[in-house]
């Protein structure tokens, strides 16, 4: 879950890193007394969750009240990469004489934590590591024992002597953040050095694990959608569902049990040109799961078919029948169904199917033919 | 011959008392797993199946010191802690199957086990499964598995049942299938497992049933450019149409930038000469076309 850049701020500052004065503005109007007391330039962030405002040319300066203002003015209500932006951050603008990169992030081949620094910040560090490699430090550490003066030594090892030492305050600071917030990434890009020489995070961008949330619960809230949407995802993930839009203008709706299959039939379908809708990864599927999944699909009136994969191996093919025959029969069903069912007690649940007139399919490459043939069919 | 869940494996259950873990310790038995204790924290005492409960995995090894292997059913939130008993009370396999586990955790476990020796698979794995040592650890399910030459690793559970039980069908069996987890970071990625398969002489081919995410499967690839494996590899992926920056089911399965695609996927395996299928009737073809030589 990534935390908006005045969150991530918020979290730096109370950990003794330095940040811009600043406000979050929701109006155009609110930005002007802010600036005001400022009595200088200021920047302006809309506070989105895609990491490339730059370049969208979504970061905004001002020099006096009244343009802040009408910047503020201009950038509420744009949308960037589909997300309106209904949140700004006024900050003081920070004479800058130096622009560091500092992060910290999972190193998925070592298996081990990165701190990564650069003496060359505010661009894309990805970039800097292909170009000039020699000016991107890269150390991995360990979980348990943290930074070790050698890690940190070795890390500030890539700035100048004088420097040295005010970045491994910040690497250590850095890292409690990491440690304490479970975090994915942590990342200050970039990080200024003062005339003063102080270092400020002038942008901080803070990813928490998802599977960590338990420990964070105070930080879970809806970022980028309405309450409606973050209700809608709390639930799912509340029943360990997995449940993705693919394609609005998508023909197939899949329901099916375990990630690699249901990436398997995303593979199929499209394979044979077919348009998958959306699909849903039931974790652990019974008939009560079943029948509770149907209501994701059935009131979607663009889907042409539903695709149900069924490949019982700790659960039982009649079981999961009695829960579509249960849906069935208190819900009519606006889309054709194609049931493939594999597995244990397969017969019996064929059987609950057929009596109520739903086919059932034995082979997974059949039934991916089917619901093709289906949509095809019916455009 | 197989590797990793053997005849001579002794198991203890982490967390024997829950609904799970039960249902699973039962369907082990049956199978012929060696579940030898189960521990259920601050409340040890009594049996499940006939198997003694403890209240730590200490207790448990003290009086069963040929207890070799622990399956973890705990809850995510538990599983660092779960995981570090076993790993203190030196236990050298440990399989975490449940899904969810925080990423820090994750990695603290995995260097815990580094340190003292062991062998963690997982986490968010269905376990492993050796039908000619009649030892399963975890849940798959097994009347989909039947002997023979053939080593499977992969990312996914359900899709592994998929493509085994059409193995089965067709007579070709295999020696071990495990499930490495469907997590970016696990304890046995294919590289690791490609070193266990290259050591047992049963095994005679390997299947990598692999997804987009991560380099595992171009790290494996590389081992097989490099004579670093030698009996045939062929594998089957799945992802070919996800969207970039979507999660499609595994937290594995994610694409970033250039990193994890399928063409890069492709491209290794290409280079290494491993065949890659890209249906399931396709990973059956290309299984006989193998054992065939």
């Amino acid at each position: 879950m990534r935390l908006y850049e005045y969150e991530a701020k918020e979290i730096f500052q109370k950990y003794g890193l330095v940040i811009p004065r600043g406000q979050v503005v929701e109006s155009a109007e609110e930005a002007r007394p802010f600036a005001f007391q400022i009595g200088g330039p200021v920047v302006i962030k809309p506070q989105v969750s895609t990491k490339k405002r730059g370049k969208a040319g979504a970061i905004r300066f001002a020099s006096d009240p009244e343009e802040a203002f009408r910047q503020s003015q201009s950038l509420l209500g744009m949308t960037l990469n589909h997300e309106k932006i209904s949140t700004l951050l006024v900050e003081e603008k920070i004479e800058i004489d130096k622009e560091f990169y500092i992060g910290m992030t999972i190193d998925y081949s070592s298996l081990k934590p990165v701190v990564i620094a650069s003496p060359l910040g505010g661009v894309d560090i990805e970039e800097i590591a292909q170009e000039k490699p020699a000016m991107v430090k890269k150390i991995g550490f360990s979980i348990s024992k943290g930074l070790t003066d050698q890690d940190l030594e070795e890390q500030a090892s890539i700035f100048k002597p004088n420097e040295q030492m005010l970045m491994k305050e910040v690497t250590k600071k850095l890292y409690q953040i990491f440690r304490d917030y479970d975090a994915e990434m942590v990342e200050i890009n970039p990080l200024a050095l003062t005339k003063q020489g102080i270092a400020v995070a002038l942008d901080a961008f803070l990813n928490v694990d998802d599977d960590s949330l338990f420990r964070h619960s105070n930080l879970v809230k809806p970022r980028g959608m309405s309450q409606e949407e973050f209700k809608f995802e709390q639930s799912l993930k509340e029943k360990k569902w997995k449940y993705i839009e693919m394609d609005r203008d998508g023909e197939i709706g899949i329901l099916s049990s375990g990630a690699g299959i249901t990436m398997a039939i995303l593979d199929l379908i499209k394979m044979h040109r077919g348009r998958p809708a959306n699909f849903l990864d039931t974790a652990q599927m019974n008939a009560e799961g079943i029948y509770n999944a149907f209501s994701l699909f059935a009131g979607n009136t663009k889907l042409k078919v539903l695709l149900v994969n069924i490949f019982a191996g700790l659960n039982r093919c009649d079981d999961l029948a009695m829960g579509i025959k249960r849906y069935l029969q208190e819900h009519p069903l606006r889309m054709p169904l194609v049931v493939r069912m594999i597995g244990y007690r397969e017969d019996e649940g064929k059987s609950i199917l057929k009596g109520i007139n739903v086919e059932t399919i034995r082979s997974l490459e059949d039934s991916v033919e089917k619901v093709i043939q289906i949509a095809k069919g019916a455009r | 011959m197989s590797i990793i869940a053997k005849r001579s494996t002794c198991v203890l259950i982490q967390g024997i008392t829950g609904t799970a873990a039960r249902l699973h310790t039962k369907n082990m038995l049956d199978y012929g797993t060696k579940i030898i204790a189960g521990t259920r924290p601050g409340g040890g005492g009594g049996e499940v199946y006939g198997v003694p409960v403890y209240d730590s995995v200490a207790q448990a090894v003290e009086k069963h010191p040929n207890i070799n292997t622990t399956i973890l059913f705990v809850p995510p939130k538990g599983t660092k802690e779960a995981a570090l008993e076993a790993l203190n009370a030196g236990i050298k396999i440990v399989v975490m199957v449940a899904e969810h586990v925080p990423l820090h955790d994750n990695l603290e476990i995995l260097e815990e086990g580094e340190k003292k020796g062991a062998l963690v698979i997982g986490p968010n794995t269905p376990g492993l499964i050796s039908p000619s040592e009649q030892t399963k650890l975890g849940f798959v399910p097994s009347q989909y598995f039947i002997p023979g030459p053939i080593g499977v690793a992969s990312r996914s559970g359900t899709l592994t049942y998929e493509i085994v039980s059409r193995l089965t069908l067709n007579g070709i069996g295999q020696t071990t299938c495990i499930g490495v987890g469907g997590d970016p970071i696990v304890g046995t990625p294919f590289p690791k497992i490609l070193r266990f398969f290259q050591e047992d002489p049963e095994t005679k081919a390997v299947l990598l049933i692999g997804e987009i995410g991560g380099t595992r499967e171009e790290e494996a690839a590389e081992m097989i450019r490099d004579r670093k494996f030698t009996k045939p590899v062929f594998s089957y992926l799945v992802g070919r149409t996800a969207p970039e920056g979507k999660r499609v089911g595994h937290a594995g399965a994610l694409i970033e930038g250039n990193r994890g695609t399928i063409k890069s996927k492709l491209a290794s395996f290409g280079e290494a000469g491993v065949p890659v299928a890209d249906t399931p009737a396709d990973v059956i073809r290309i299984a006989k076309e193998i054992l065939k030589d």
